[in-house]
């Protein structure tokens, strides 16, 4: 009786030696997407700070934030006291990965890939990380079985014309409208929801002029929260310059999404592309609604 | 030496010793509260602990190695880049200001600092490509300081060059060239940063506004060893600098080669101010200010103002990267931005006081 | 220093500045034809003429700052294009027109600016006292640490001079070089200056000649040239029209062809006073 209760009191001493602060992992996430996945799992639990610009899911914002993910500080980052810095890739100045990892505190990079398997893996990895496989399995299970309900009726949207989508997204660095091109997630969904992107090019990202945005002719515009709340409403949106020569513009279909529905691939992402194909085909009966 | 010759001296050489014995108690000051504060914050007494543990003299102790590796890894190379930085930059508007007989220079108007930049935003965006892989990847890590060398030797030579095309350095087009330059070379890393891809632009906004962050060791012996050689060099031309502020004829009666004099200390400004631009981005006003403040304090001789402001631009910096680092944590705004907050009303000062003082046209 | 006048010890036919055939040829234009002439020392030698004849070329030539296209140029029979310029700069010192400086400096320190050549680093006690000297000399030594921006303009130009005497300062008392020709260069050191200032540096110059010291001074004003200089050298678009210590001797068809004026000798109760009056 005695040796096992020592025993275990050995063991349990272990246990407690491990991690250091000794009390589990501390995660610093700079990554809107891992965070969101975080919270989808329920381990959420380890995060003990996130970047400026993740705000989704609304309790994330009680966790402090350490600066703008582009312009981070690897101080601010490391007076925290995390047990690893997890990023997608998507951070900078570059130097402030080396400075972390200098100071003992590893980084680890998921990235998300471009498509729906390739994000519910990263999800299952993190489940794996922080011991919510089930949780993870679980949920990536559902997420899978919606998406694949609304690939199925997607394949009816395509039919018929697709309408020319532009998605606009407001680059806080740059102060200036940007669209996404070919080959981003927010063209994968318009594809799905029976849609063309309005823009030619593949790549990243197009700095828009009012004639690009004129020349793309969209029948849609979609832009993204921050794009959109700056002017206000659908009515305003349609009367930038370039948007007003649109045929978007012109019928008021401007629609509002938050930039965290269309920038990565997410449990949400069944929702909002049936969102996107209601905006996309049943244009002719309501102006936008936001 | 004759400091006791009857009571009287051209120059007082004793309350320079003074001059300069506070300059440095007070960057040490500066010094000291900037490795205190930040994120982490570490007193005095901790400080000392740490130095005398990564010296040896003590065991290292378990306990805090975040806050040690912290304070060696991050905290202490920035402050020491900060204050080198600004020691470059002192010491640069010092050196500008005497060879071109103005008051009104620096290394941001002859286009050194621009040039600098260009050469660096250029690594930056095109230095992922296969062509210039080629070129850049035998350079390594030295690819951007390199560049910077060569983009800032460009643009300085190109002002020379068309201010010295008839035999002799006009002081007037000089200005007027570096003003064209600086125009080409900030449209050029502007056109950079405009068609730069994402990864790469990340780099050049944030690093164009002037910045601490990413400084580490390596950083910081370049930055020294490029100070401490250009340094040792400017002191020794001293007395040609103060000849040369009667004119360059009356510099080439006193014994010194003017024109010479000017080409070494341009090539060695260069190389100080490349080095540092490429660490830190582009920072402006230091070298305005420094040299300003001290002639107006003390003395215009240049055997007192380089080395006062070797000091007087360390501790500007260094103050400067606190406040950057300490108005909204745990963000932290650009130091071009500080300096010329604080650098452009401190300027005004001085213009108005010369004026009020009655000496229209003079400095110091 | 020693004051004497007019002094000439003899055998000091290669003591002196000497321009041998000198030419200076500037984008396509001849400046300078073929000028020979020596100038002594212990005189106060003047070079004379209308702007455009080649004055300040010849001076440039004359103190080292340029060099001739051909001939040469000699400081006691020795060529001085082969001289270094520092060694060179101990001996030689030019007072300049107008010297620009912007900076604020204690008249001291820019008098001791003509040191420079002497010290390394630090100025040595001696040079410190030579400082004293030759602002006592010029009488600007109780505003010895006044800025010189705040100066007037005559004080300024007794400054410079003080900084010119400084850096060729010959003693008795000297260590060393006590027998090493000195020579001085004045490029129209009184122009613009009130009669005070140009009246006392004229008069300070003419303190300092001896037989150790070649002076020779660029004047604009002709009767001030003739009152205080002992030996004139009259320019003509680039070549000498009169070399002479006689300023009698010098034709008044000469001084009007070259100045484009009338010239006659000015005479009170019929006695000739030397100086000439100009009308057009």
């Amino acid at each position: 009786m005695m040796k096992i209760l020592a025993v275990s009191i050995a063991l349990a001493a272990l246990a407690c030696g491990r991690g250091d602060v000794g009390h589990g992992p501390r995660v610093v996430c700079v990554s809107k997407q891992i965070n969101e996945f975080l919270y989808d799992i329920h381990a959420e639990s380890v995060l003990v700070a996130r970047d400026l610009t993740s705000v989704y899911p609304p309790p994330i914002k009680t966790l402090p934030s350490v600066g703008y993910h582009r312009a981070l500080s690897a101080e601010g980052i490391v007076s925290m006291r995390p047990t690893m810095l997890l990023t997608d890739g998507n951070l900078g100045p570059d130097a402030v990965v080396q400075q972390v990892r200098k100071v003992g505190i590893p980084v680890v990079v998921l990235t998300p890939g471009s498509t729906p398997d390739s994000a519910q893996l990263l999800m299952q990895r993190l489940g794996k990380e922080f011991h919510h496989q089930a949780q993870a399995d679980s949920v990536v299970a559902a997420w899978k079985q919606q998406m694949s309900d609304v690939l199925r009726d997607s394949t009816k949207w395509a039919a018929g014309r697709r309408p020319r989508v532009l998605v606009m997204h407001f680059g806080q660095m740059v102060n200036d409208y940007l669209g996404l091109k070919r080959g981003s997630t927010a063209d994968q969904l318009i594809q799905w929801a029976g849609g063309v992107n309005a823009i030619d090019s593949t790549g990243g990202m197009l700095r828009l002029t009012p004639e690009l945005i004129a020349k793309a002719a969209p029948d849609i515009i979609i832009a993204t929260d921050v794009g959109f709340d700056r002017l206000g409403s659908a009515a305003k949106f349609a009367s930038l310059p370039g948007v007003a020569l649109t045929p978007a513009g012109k019928s008021g279909h401007v629609y509002r999404v938050d930039e965290t529905e269309v920038m990565y691939f997410s449990p949400r992402t069944p929702a909002v592309l049936r969102k996107i194909a209601d905006w996309l085909h049943s244009r002719a009966t309501s102006p936008a609604q936001p | 030496m004759g400091g006791d010759h009857a009571g009287r001296m051209p120059v007082a050489r004793r309350s320079d010793t003074f001059v300069y014995l506070t300059l440095a108690l007070v960057l040490l000051a500066a010094l000291v509260a900037s490795a205190c504060l930040g994120a982490f914050t570490f007193t005095p007494a901790r400080i000392a602990s740490y130095l005398a543990q990564g010296a040896g003299w003590t065991p290292m102790r378990e306990a805090d190695t975040l806050g040690r590796s912290v304070f060696f890894q991050l905290r202490l190379p920035r402050v020491l880049l900060a204050a080198l930085s600004g020691a470059v930059l002192g010491v640069s508007g010092t050196l500008m200001q005497g060879l071109f007989r103005n008051p009104i220079v620096e290394p941001g108007l002859a286009g050194t600092s621009a040039g600098a930049a260009l050469g660096a935003a250029l690594i930056f965006v095109l230095g992922g490509s296969t062509g210039a892989l080629a070129f850049s990847a035998p350079l390594g890590v030295f690819a951007v300081p390199v560049l910077a060398f060569a983009g800032a030797f460009a643009a300085t030579i190109l002002v020379y060059r068309i201010s010295s095309s008839f035999g002799k350095v006009n002081v007037f087009t000089l200005l007027l060239a570096g003003i064209a330059v600086n125009a080409v070379c900030g449209a050029g890393t502007g056109f950079l940063s405009y068609v730069a891809r994402d990864p790469q632009a990340r780099n050049i906004v944030f690093w164009s506004l002037g910045t601490f962050t990413t400084a580490d060791w390596r950083g910081v012996a370049l930055v020294g060893v490029c100070f401490a050689a250009c340094f040792a060099i400017s002191i020794g031309y001293a007395k040609p600098l103060n000849a040369l502020m009667l004119g360059e004829d009356e510099a080439a009666y006193l014994g010194s080669d003017p024109r010479r004099l000017i080409a070494r200390l341009l090539v060695v400004n260069t190389i100080m101010v490349a080095a540092t631009t490429a660490m830190v981005g582009v920072i402006a006003f230091v070298g305005l200010v420094v040299p300003h403040a001290l002639r107006m304090m003390r003395s215009s001789s240049y055997a007192f103002l380089l080395p006062a402001s070797a000091l007087l631009g360390a501790t500007m910096m260094v103050v400067v990267d606190i406040v950057a680092r300490e108005v909204i944590p745990p963000a932290e705004l650009p130091i071009g931005i500080i300096t010329a907050v604080i650098g452009a009303p401190v300027f005004l000062w001085i213009l108005l006081r010369d004026q009020r003082s009655g000496s229209s046209g003079y400095y110091g | 220093m020693v004051e004497r006048h007019g002094v000439e010890r003899p055998g000091t036919e290669k003591r002196g500045v000497e321009l041998r055939d000198v030419s200076f040829r500037a984008g396509g234009a001849l400046i300078l034809d073929r000028v020979s002439v020596r100038f002594e020392p212990g005189k106060l030698n003047v070079i004379l003429g209308p702007n455009g004849a080649g004055k300040s070329t010849l001076l440039r030539i004359a103190t080292g700052l340029a060099h001739a296209t051909s001939g040469d140029v000699r400081y006691d029979g020795e060529p001085i294009a082969g001289l270094a310029s520092e060694p060179l700069a101990r001996r030689r010192a030019v007072l300049s027109q107008h010297v620009e400086l912007a900076f604020a400096l204690p008249e001291a320190d820019v008098v001791l600016m003509g040191r420079y050549p002497h010290y390394g680093r630090v100025p040595t006690g001696y040079d410190l006292e030579i400082v004293n000297r030759a602002l006592e000399l010029v009488g600007m030594e109780d505003k010895r640490d006044q800025p010189y921006p705040t100066l007037s303009g005559g004080e300024q130009q007794k400054v410079h001079l003080a900084r010119v005497l400084a850096q060729i300062w010959s003693d008795a008392s000297a260590p060393g070089s006590a027998q090493a020709q000195r020579f001085l260069f004045l490029d129209e050191p009184t122009s613009g200056l009130d009669v005070h200032y140009q009246l006392h540096i004229l008069k300070v110059v003419r303190g300092l000649l001896s037989p150790g010291c070649t002076v020779i001074a660029v004047l604009h004003d002709l009767n001030m040239a003739f009152e205080y200089g002992d030996h004139f050298v009259l320019l003509e678009r680039g070549t000498v029209a009169v070399n002479t210590s006689d300023p009698r001797a010098i034709p008044a068809e000469v001084l009007e062809r070259v100045f484009r004026v009338r010239a006659r000798h000015l005479q009170t109760q019929g006695e000739d006073t030397g100086l000439w009056r100009f009308e057009l």
